[in-house]
């Protein structure tokens, strides 16, 4: 990786809230308005990255792990406790106006729309307030209809639009400016495997196509294990892990099975390595841990000393790697 | 100039797409309207009657008293229509929920846009009413020019003064959703307090509405102007016409007072 061509640098980023307690029953409001006990919350405590342009960034953890108070600083929204952080040369916070005119967002949850009004009808006057070039705008929204099939509800109220629908219209919305960098909150969400297949189409693409950066937050891992091939994990603050998924997927995989039809039914069916966990007639299952030994050493020691018709090795869900990784914090320093 | 000139074309585009979303609703908004006015209506007719039973309040006649009352409604209205969404109660809402947030990442004014994301046509009806009430005091006045030409300056005055407590509200709950009550006597309870003359309150309630909120100064005084009546407290006439001053000064405070808050806003995330 070369740095220079980094959109986002983040060098030891904090941020601390300060959470106040309540005092409850009578008079509480008069209470809490006086002695206002508080202690702090180490939301980011410490996290070092660096983001190239073009690159397509899985960025997951638990809720409350500290991904979207990270996501709001580099929107501008946040003022960070302490550290570093540049997005395209910028330091978002100082310069809003300059630094949102450069990203777009999406957030699954909440629209950017109009609710009452025909969706075209917020395109055009998000077309105003980013002041695109009529010219640009035609060209971005003939090129976005076709992608992501807007005609038929561009001229529907927003309201009226299914889920899907309104993710597409907020998905152009976002990018009509031409924005280098896209950040995605769970763009997927609640929809049906036809449309979410849709939209992960449609990020590959302008990923590939306009080199847009985009960093995806998600709790969907089948999103991030079809779109991204760098994934950062965080939780209590702090970057669990920063690199390839592979690499994740090596270093704590943990189990993967090896399911082996055999030609004949032998007498027994151990190796060393690797437990039976199933067997059924001729179909044998074994389950290995991915750190300790390979699936090729493995067959290699099967074929050895059973006579093997077919074989097929199963890898772990990444869901179930990164739950193992929350829950027996395999990374904590 | 040339700045001044954008805010007004955001300001205009905002409001057309409110404007068009609120007619989206047809039978709802012509209902919305008839019920904000009725509703009113209603009340005034109230204080007719008791008016009628007891000569007046504090020496003031029914038209009297319904120049104070029309013009307070009718200008709080205005102030609804224009400034709703900067209502401290939903304002707060709208901060929880993230729908500011929205607003902080488009690349223009963000004032502007809370502004122009409310546009309650429906207050119109209030409007109407309170216009309506404000007639019954029209012979009672002696017209000059000069008065002709006023109005429209206690109207706007009033506009803002209240406008300001929304801001001053709106801005209180980036800390804290708790006040949104005490906010509400000052609006709510204001329109209440400044649709009668302010001599027949005490004298600790009328000090805080000259000097802590400058309440007196909107309505009491213009309208002792416009009557030709004396204040019977002795204060000087020139008072009448510090309402604009007052209603220029409050927001003014006001908008200090917001972008220090959005300020903070950015610096906690709360």
């Amino acid at each position: 990786m070369t740095t220079h061509d980094a959109i986002i640098t983040v060098a030891d980023l904090h941020k601390h809230f300060k959470v106040y307690k309540h005092h409850r029953g009578p008079g509480s409001a008069l209470r809490n308005l006086f002695t206002r006990a508080h202690h702090w919350v180490r939301a980011v405590d410490g996290i070092t990255f660096e983001i190239q342009r073009g690159e397509l960034v899985g960025y997951i953890g638990p809720n409350g792990a500290g991904k979207s108070t990270t996501i709001k600083m580099l929107t501008g929204l946040l003022v960070p406790t302490g550290g570093e952080l540049h997005v395209a040369g910028r330091v978002p916070w100082r310069e809003r106006k300059a630094h949102v005119a450069q990203i777009g967002a999406v957030f699954g949850q909440r629209t950017t729309l109009w609710w009452d009004l025909p969706t075209i009808e917020s395109l055009e006057l998000l077309r105003y307030i980013y002041k695109v070039p009529q010219a640009r705008f035609r060209r971005n929204l003939d090129d976005f209809r076709a992608l992501l099939e807007l005609d038929p509800f561009l001229d529907t109220p927003v309201r009226s639009l299914s889920l899907g629908q309104r993710m597409r219209a907020d998905l152009c919305a976002a990018l009509l400016h031409d924005p280098p960098l896209l950040f995605l909150d769970e763009p997927t969400i609640g929809l049906d495997v036809v449309a979410k297949e849709r939209i992960r189409q449609f990020i590959q693409h302008i990923n590939a196509d306009r080199g847009t950066t985009v960093i995806l937050t998600t709790h969907d891992l089948s999103d991030v294990e079809r779109l991204c091939r760098r994934v950062m994990i965080i939780d209590h603050g702090h970057l669990l892990f920063d690199g390839r998924l592979e690499a994740l997927r090596e270093r704590f995989g943990g189990q993967r099975e090896l399911v082996v039809d055999m030609a004949e039914a032998p007498r027994e069916v151990a190796v060393e390595g690797a437990e039976v966990v199933a067997r059924e007639g001729l179909r044998v299952t074994y389950r290995f841990h991915g750190g300790e030994v390979s699936a090729a050493e493995l067959i290699g020691r099967l074929s050895r000393r059973y006579p093997i018709r077919d074989l097929q090795v199963r890898e772990p869900e990444i869901a179930d790697t990164v739950r193992r990784i929350y829950e027996e914090r395999l990374l904590e320093q | 100039m040339r700045s001044l000139l954008d805010a007004l074309d955001l300001y205009r585009r905002l409001i057309g797409m409110q404007i068009r979303s609120e007619l989206a609703y047809r039978t709802s908004f012509v209902l919305g309207i008839l019920a904000q006015g009725l509703n009113n209506m209603a009340e005034f007719a109230t204080l007719a009657m008791i008016l009628s039973r007891f000569e007046g309040i504090g020496g003031w006649s029914l038209r009297e008293v319904a120049f104070l009352y029309g013009m307070v409604s009718a200008a709080f209205g205005l102030m609804d229509l224009i400034f709703s969404a900067f209502d401290p109660a939903t304002f707060g809402l709208d901060v929880r929920r993230g729908t500011f947030d929205r607003l902080l990442l488009r690349p223009t004014n963000v004032t502007l846009q809370v502004l122009g994301s409310k546009f309650l046509l429906r207050r119109l009806g209030r409007i109407g009413q309170g216009i309506a009430i404000l007639a019954v005091a029209v012979p009672r006045v002696s017209w000059t020019p000069l008065k002709v030409l006023y109005l429209p300056f206690v109207v706007i005055s009033i506009v803002l003064f209240f406008g300001a407590l929304f801001i001053i509200g709106s801005t209180i709950t980036f800390w804290t959703v708790e006040s949104v009550e005490a906010i509400n006597i000052l609006t709510y309870g204001g329109t209440e307090m400044m649709s009668y003359p302010m001599h027949i309150y005490g004298r600790g309630l009328r000090r805080f509405f000259t000097y802590i909120v400058p309440a007196i100064f909107m309505n009491y005084y213009p309208a002792l102007y416009f009557l030709d009546m004396p204040d019977p407290l002795g204060s000087p006439p020139y008072m009448a016409f510090l309402a604009p001053l007052a209603g220029i000064g409050m927001m003014a405070v006001a908008l200090a007072f917001w972008n220090y808050g959005i300020r903070h806003y950015a610096s906690t995330g709360s």
